[in-house]
C-alpha cells in the first residue's frame, strides 16, 4: 500500500503561482469574484505564502506553496462529525462531499488553513463550464473542499498501472501543481518507497514539516532555503 | 428510523405535489449531430502553441467531450464537442520542458471566455460606446475590401496602417507581407514593456538585436539588473526550469543570485543578496564592477559608483570579486533598470561585465537562439509611429490595445478617433477595439493554426506550431486566412505566395532540416507541436554572437526624470504584473482571483509604499491614497512593502480597463495614465520608469483592496 | 412534523442557495448571459437529486437492445469507450448510422433516425443507469470489465430488453457488497472524489 507525500523545495521555488493557477484548472474551483473574495471566501486549494524579513535595504523574502498537508494524525478528522474528513489506508486526507453537511469544524481544527467552505452555488459564465473537469466533481453549496493531491490523477494512474499488469511507477503521478511547476520545486511520490524521489527528498538534511510540533505528521516535506549570505 | 429514510419521508410528505411537475429540463433540449466522432470520458492529448507572450512555449492540450450550447439556425440545443480541458506544457519543447507560468495555465479561459466576441460586429453607435450590430461574414469582408479599393483607387495605398503587439511567429510576417504588397508602410508594434533598447544594446555589443537566452543552468554566479526574469521578462518558464538547476540540479553545486533593483520584484524575492539601487543609475554600478575586474573604467571606482548609486564601496567591490571569481558567471539586464532615458546605457554596460568574465557563448553564460531568416518584406518607407498614426485613413488593429498601454500624454485615444475607418480583428472589445468601425474576430489560439518562434529561452533553434485542438465554438475566422482572402478579392489583387495561413507555415517548415532522411519535417511538427535542431547557415540570421569590447560602454549620462523633485519627490515604478503582463490578461478570472505573489492582491489596484514612507506622511495600509504626476491623477489603496526604496512608489500595471469584459472593466487603476512622455534618449522607446510623483492620503480604505492573505479583511467587514 | 419540516428546509433549502449575483454584463450581438451552476433549478430538482432518483423521460426512439445483442452485437460497438474508460458513451446518431446506411434502411425507426440526422439533429438519450451530480461518483467502467464483472450485474437481462429499463437499483449497498465479496476497497475516496 502506498503513502503519498510531497516534498517542496524552497530553494527551487520562485513563488510565480503556476501552481495555484493549476490548481483552479485541474479542480473545478470555481473564482467568487471579488466581493466575496474581500470576506475571506476565495478559494485556492494551494497558496504561495510570502514572509518579509528586515527591514529595507536589507529585505529577504521567503515563499512557501501550502497546500493540504495530508497530516497522518490530521485535526481535522476527528472533529467531523459525519466522517466525511477522514483517512484513506494510502494515508490521504479524504473529503467526502456526500457525507459532509458544513459544520466547518474542520476548517477550524486545520492548522494550516487550507480547507475552504463553498458559501455558494458555484457557477461558470457559459461557455467557461466547457472546460471543468470530468473527474473531479463539482462541489455544491454547503460543503467543504481541499487540496486532494488530485487523486483522480492518483487513481487514473493506478487503474492504467493495473490494466498493464505494473506498478505505479515512480513520477508516473503528478498532481496539476507538480506537472506545471515551472522549476520543478514540487515533487510527488510514494513515502513508503524508500528508493522514490520523494522519500530521497523527504529525508534531505534541508526538510522540515510545517508546524510540525503540534504532532499533525504532515506528508508534505519542505526543504528549507540555502541561506549563504 | 435510518436518517435516510427519514429523511425519504419528509421529503416525501412535503413535496409529493412538486415532484410530480419534475422533469429535468436538459432532457427538452434539441441535440445536434455531433461534428466528429468523440469517444466519451476518454482523454486525448494534443500539441499548442500558447499565445500570450513571445516565450512561445509548447503546450499540450486535454481535449475531451462536453455538451456546449449552440444556435444552429436560430434553434437553440446542444451539441457534443471535443473540448480542451487543461493545458499543461508541452515535454519535450527546449523553452518550457512541461511546464507553464500562471499566465500559460490561464490561457485556456481566452478560448471560453464569456465576453469573447463570437461573430463580425460593425458599428452602429458613437465609438467607444460599444454599440454594434452583426454583420455577416461575406458583408465584413466586402466592406474592408471596398475601403481599401478605395485607398487603392486614390493613389493612398500608403494610408493604410497595422497596428500589433510583438508576436514572434508568422502572423507578424503576414501583416508585414501584405502591407508591402499592397503599397502600405510597415505595422507599427507597439508593447509597452518591449525591449528594444535591449535589442539595440544587444546589437551593438554582440552584433544580435535579439533578447538574450541565459545558460542559468550551469551558471554558478548570476548578477541580474533589474530584469522580472522568474516572473514576467523574457521567457520566464525557462528561466524558471533553469533557475531551479541552478539552485539545486548540481550535486555540491549551488549557484549564486544577486538582485539590483529598486523595488524587490518576484525576481528580487529569490535572491541571495540584493541590492538596493537608485533608479537609472544600474549601468554606473555595473561599470563599478567592470572597473574593480579590470580596471579600465576609471572614472567608476567604488567610492564614485557609491556617489552615483548609493551602493556601498565595499559591496561594489565584494559583488566584483564575486562575480569575477566564481565562474561561469552572467550578467542579465531588463525591465525597469533600461526604461530610464539611459537605458541604452545601462543595457551596454552591463553587456561589457559578461565579457570581462567571458561568458558570451559560453556554458553559463549569454547565448542568443539561433534565428530562423526571414526575407523582409519591403515596406513602403516613412511609416507610422503611434503618435501620427492618427493620420491614417485605414487603420487594421491586431492585438495591441495603446489606448490602455500607452501614456495618456501620447493621445494615443484622440489620434485614433481621427482614422475614418478602423478595423479590429481582436476577440474582445478592449479600450482600443472600442474604437473600431469593424471587428472580424479571430479564432482563439486552440481553434485555428497556432505558431511562434522563439527568440530565446532555448540554446538550439526551436519553431513551434500546432493544428487546431478543437473545433471554432463561435462564428469567427482565422486573421490570417481572412487578410489572405481580403488580398485575392481587392480590385488591385494583394497575390501572397499562399492561399490559407497554413500554406505559408508549411512553406517554412517543409524548408526545415529533417531530424531523418523519411522525415518529412512539416507533418512531423504539427505531431510534436515543435521542430527543434540546427539551422543550417542558408537558413539562420544573423552573424554569430561576438564578444563585446570591454571598454566599449558610453559614459554615464544621468537619467532624466519627468516632474520637479520639489513639486513630485517620489519615482514612480510602474511594473508588469505577474498576472496581467500589461493587462492584456486583465480579463481571465483565474488571474484576477489569483493571489499577486508579493502582495497576495487579487481583483484590485494598489499602490506600494515603504513602510516609513506611510509612517511619515501618516498613511496606514488600506488607505486610499493619490498619487498625482504631471500628467495624470490615480486614487487607489496602499500597501505596505518593505522591500521598495522610501523615494519610490510602485504600482502594478493591468487594471483599470474602462473596456476589457466583465471581469476587468471598471476595475483598478491604471498607472499608465500617470506616465511622463519621456522616452530613452537614443531608442526613443518608452521611459516608463522615469516619472515622478506626489503621494498623499485622500481618505480611509474604501474595500475595493482585496487580498488573500487578510489583515484587512475584518476591518472593512466592520464598516460594511 | 416541525422537525421533519425544519430537516427539510435545511436539506432542500440550502442547496438551492442561488450563487453571488454579478451585475449583468453589457452584451454585443451573438453573447449569452447564460450561466452554468450546481444550483438546481427548482426545489423539486433538489429533492429528486437529493434521493437520488432519475428524471422519467421518453427516449428519442424505441431502440430494441434485444435486437442487437441477438446479432451479437457487443455492447462496446454504440457505448463507445466503456472497455477503455470510465464512461460507456451513449451513441450519437453518427454511431447508428455507421451500419444503418445500408442495413434496414427499410424500416420505419431507422427511416425516422436518418431523417433526423439528414437535418442535423442527434438522439438526446436519456441516461437510464447513472448518478445524480451530488452524488459525487466517479464510477470507471474499464477496471471492472477488466475485472471480468459481467455487464449484466449491474445492468440486468438488458439484453433482452426493448427500450432500456433500469432493473437493478445501483444503490451504494448494492456496490459495497460487490466491492467487499471481491475484496475490492470500500473506502468512500474508491468512488467519491
Amino acid at each position: 500500500m502506498p503513502r503519498w507525500g510531497m516534498a517542496a523545495d524552497l530553494d527551487r521555488c520562485t513563488g510565480c503561482g503556476g501552481c495555484v493557477v493549476a490548481c483552479h484548472a485541474e479542480n473545478n474551483i470555481s473564482t467568487v469574484g471579488d466581493d466575496q473574495a474581500s470576506r475571506g471566501r476565495a478559494k485556492h486549494w494551494i497558496r504561495v505564502e510570502r514572509y518579509y524579513e528586515g527591514e529595507f535595504p536589507d529585505v529577504r523574502v521567503k515563499f512557501r506553496p501550502v497546500m493540504c498537508q495530508q497530516c497522518d494524525n490530521a485535526p481535522c478528522e476527528p472533529v467531523c462529525p459525519t466522517y466525511a474528513s477522514h483517512h484513506t489506508d494510502d494515508g490521504l486526507n479524504a473529503q467526502v462531499y456526500n457525507r459532509c453537511i458544513g459544520t466547518r469544524y474542520c476548517a477550524n481544527a486545520c492548522p494550516y488553513n487550507v480547507r475552504f467552505f463553498d458559501f455558494f452555488n458555484p457557477s461558470w459564465e457559459k461557455p467557461l463550464h466547457l472546460q471543468l473537469n470530468p473527474d473531479v466533481s463539482l462541489r455544491e453549496v454547503g460543503v467543504m473542499e481541499k487540496c486532494t493531491f488530485c487523486v483522480q490523477r492518483i487513481k487514473s494512474a493506478q487503474i492504467g498501472a493495473k490494466a498493464g499488469q505494473r506498478e505505479v511507477r515512480d513520477g508516473e503521478i503528478q498532481p496539476a501543481c507538480v506537472q506545471g511547476c515551472p522549476s520543478k520545486a514540487l515533487v510527488f511520490g510514494d513515502l513508503e518507497d524508500p528508493e522514490s524521489e520523494v522519500s530521497r527528498l523527504s529525508r534531505s538534511p534541508r526538510g522540515t514539516k510545517l508546524l510540525e510540533d503540534l504532532g499533525t505528521k504532515p506528508k508534505v516535506a519542505y526543504l528549507a532555503r540555502v541561506s549563504q549570505t | 428510523m435510518d436518517r435516510r429514510s427519514f429523511i425519504k419521508l419528509t421529503a416525501i410528505t412535503g413535496s409529493t405535489a412538486a415532484l410530480t411537475a419534475c422533469g429535468n429540463p436538459e432532457h427538452q433540449l434539441i441535440r445536434f449531430v455531433p461534428d466528429e466522432d468523440i469517444v466519451p470520458g476518454q482523454a486525448v492529448w494534443k500539441p499548442g502553441v500558447c499565445p500570450l507572450c513571445s516565450a512561445g512555449c509548447g503546450l499540450t492540450v486535454r481535449v475531451m467531450d462536453a455538451d456546449a450550447d449552440v444556435v444552429v439556425d436560430g434553434q437553440a440545443g446542444v451539441k457534443r464537442i471535443a473540448a480542451a480541458k487543461k493545458l499543461e506544457g508541452l515535454p519535450d519543447h527546449p523553452v518550457n520542458r512541461g511546464a507553464l507560468c500562471p499566465r500559460g495555465q490561464a490561457a485556456i479561459q481566452v478560448t471560453y471566455h464569456p465576453d469573447r466576441i463570437t461573430q463580425p460586429l460593425k458599428r452602429t453607435g458613437n465609438r467607444g460606446t460599444g454599440q454594434y450590430e452583426a454583420i455577416s461574414w461575406d458583408d465584413a469582408v466586402v466592406e474592408l475590401v471596398g475601403r481599401l479599393d478605395m485607398l487603392a483607387g486614390a493613389g493612398n495605398q500608403r494610408m493604410l496602417a497595422m497596428l500589433t503587439r510583438r508576436t514572434s511567429g508568422h502572423r507578424g510576417a503576414l501583416l508585414e507581407q501584405f502591407a508591402a504588397r499592397f503599397g502600405a508602410p510597415a505595422p507599427v508594434v507597439y508593447e509597452l514593456f518591449g525591449d528594444e533598447v535591449l535589442r539595440r544594446a544587444n546589437a551593438m555589443s554582440y552584433g544580435r538585436a535579439q533578447l538574450p537566452t541565459f545558460d542559468l543552468a550551469n551558471s554558478r554566479y548570476v548578477l541580474n539588473f533589474g530584469s522580472d526574469l522568474l516572473g514576467t521578462w523574457n521567457s520566464p518558464v525557462a528561466h524558471s526550469r533553469a533557475y531551479g538547476e541552478m539552485r539545486q540540479g548540481r550535486p555540491g553545486v549551488r549557484g549564486t543570485f544577486v538582485q539590483v533593483e529598486t523595488r524587490m520584484s518576484q525576481t528580487g524575492a529569490n535572491a541571495d543578496e540584493w541590492v538596493a539601487i537608485r533608479p537609472g543609475t544600474e549601468g554606473a554600478l555595473a561599470l563599478g564592477i567592470a572597473q574593480v575586474i579590470g580596471g579600465k573604467h576609471p572614472d567608476y571606482t567604488p567610492d564614485a559608483v557609491q556617489k552615483l548609486t548609493g551602493v556601498d564601496a565595499r559591496r561594489v567591490e565584494r559583488l566584483a570579486r564575486g562575480f569575477e571569481a566564481t565562474r561561469p558567471a552572467v550578467a542579465i539586464v531588463g525591465g525597469a533598470p533600461l526604461a530610464h532615458t539611459n537605458g541604452l546605457f545601462t543595457a551596454l554596460a552591463v553587456n561589457t561585465l559578461n565579457s570581462l568574465v567571458g561568458s558570451v557563448g559560453q556554458p553559463g553564460g549569454v547565448f542568443f537562439t539561433p534565428q530562423l531568416n526571414r526575407a523582409a518584406a519591403s515596406n513602403a518607407g516613412g511609416g507610422f509611429t503611434l503618435q501620427d498614426i492618427g493620420n491614417a485613413h485605414v487603420l487594421l488593429v491586431d492585438g495591441a490595445n495603446p489606448v490602455f498601454t500607452a501614456p495618456a500624454a501620447w493621445r494615443v485615444r484622440e489620434s485614433l478617433e481621427k482614422v475614418p475607418y478602423i478595423v479590429s480583428v481582436g476577440s474582445f472589445l478592449d479600450e482600443t477595439s472600442a474604437l473600431a468601425d469593424l471587428i472580424l474576430p479571430d479564432h482563439s489560439f486552440l481553434e485555428t493554426w497556432s505558431e511562434s518562434l522563439p527568440e530565446s529561452g532555448s540554446l538550439a533553434a526551436v519553431a513551434g506550431v500546432a493544428p487546431a485542438v478543437m473545433r471554432p465554438l463561435h462564428r469567427t475566422r482565422a486573421t490570417g486566412d481572412v487578410l489572405l482572402d481580403v488580398g485575392r478579392r481587392l480590385a488591385t489583387p494583394v497575390n501572397l505566395p499562399w492561399q490559407t495561413f497554413d500554406e505559408m507555415l508549411a512553406a517554412t517548415f517543409t524548408g526545415l532540416p529533417s531530424a531523418a532522411p523519411d522525415v518529412d519535417t512539416w507533418s512531423d511538427a504539427q505531431t510534436k507541436g515543435m521542430w527543434t535542431g540546427t539551422l543550417p547557415a542558408g537558413l539562420a540570421s544573423g552573424a554569430s554572437p561576438q564578444t563585446p569590447a570591454a571598454a566599449g560602454a558610453a559614459a554615464f549620462a544621468a537619467p532624466q526624470f519627468d516632474g520637479d523633485p520639489g513639486q513630485y519627490p517620489f519615482h514612480f515604478l510602474p511594473y508588469p504584473s505577474s498576472k496581467f503582463l500589461d493587462g492584456s490578461l486583465a480579463h481571465l478570472p483565474w488571474l484576477q482571483e489569483m493571489p499577486d505573489p508579493l502582495t497576495s492582491g487579487m481583483w484590485s489596484s494598489w499602490v506600494e509604499i515603504n513602510p516609513a514612507t506611510m509612517q511619515k506622511l501618516g498613511i496606514a495600509e488600506g488607505d486610499v491614497v493619490e498619487v498625482a504626476s504631471a500628467h495624470g491623477t490615480v486614487r487607489s489603496a496602499a500597501v505596505v512593502n518593505p522591500g521598495i526604496a522610501p523615494d519610490t512608489v510602485a504600482m502594478p500595471v493591468g487594471q483599470g480597463h474602462t473596456s476589457f469584459t466583465r471581469f476587468a472593466s471598471g476595475r483598478g487603476e491604471n498607472p499608465v495614465t500617470l506616465l511622463a512622455p519621456v522616452t530613452e534618449a537614443t531608442t526613443g522607446a518608452l521611459a516608463w520608469a522615469a516619472t515622478r510623483v506626489r503621494v498623499s492620503r485622500a481618505g480611509p480604505a474604501d474595500g475595493r483592496l482585496v487580498m488573500f492573505a487578510g489583515g484587512l479583511r475584518e476591518h472593512v467587514e466592520h464598516e460594511r | 412534523m416541525a422537525v421533519c419540516l425544519a430537516t427539510y428546509g435545511t436539506v432542500a433549502g440550502c442547496r438551492l442557495y442561488q450563487p453571488a449575483e454579478r451585475p449583468a454584463p453589457q452584451l454585443l450581438p451573438g453573447q449569452t448571459a447564460d450561466v452554468f451552476t450546481t444550483a438546481r433549478p427548482s426545489l423539486a430538482a433538489a429533492v429528486n437529486d437529493f434521493l437520488g432518483r432519475l428524471p422519467e423521460g421518453e427516449q428519442p426512439i424505441e431502440f430494441p437492445h434485444n435486437t442487437h445483442v441477438k446479432m451479437n452485437i457487443a455492447c462496446s460497438t454504440c457505448h463507445e469507450g466503456v472497455e477503455t474508460g470510465p464512461v460507456a458513451g451513449l451513441p450519437s446518431v453518427r454511431t447508428c448510422m455507421i451500419c444503418h446506411e445500408a442495413i434496414a434502411t427499410d424500416r420505419p425507426r431507422i427511416q425516422q433516425i436518418t431523417a433526423m440526422r439528414d437535418k442535423g439533429l442527434d438522439l438526446n438519450w436519456v441516461r437510464v443507469y447513472g448518478y445524480v451530480r451530488e452524488a459525487h461518483v466517479k464510477f470507471n467502467h474499464a477496471p471492472h470489465i477488466r475485472a471480468k464483472v459481467e455487464c449484466a450485474t449491474c445492468h440486468g437481462n438488458i439484453g433482452e430488453q426493448t427500450i432500456a429499463q433500469r432493473n437493478v437499483d445501483l444503490n451504494m449497498g448494492f456496490c459495497v457488497n460487490c466491492h467487499r465479496e471481491n475484496d475490492a476497497p470500500v473506502d468512500c475516496l474508491t468512488c467519491h472524489f
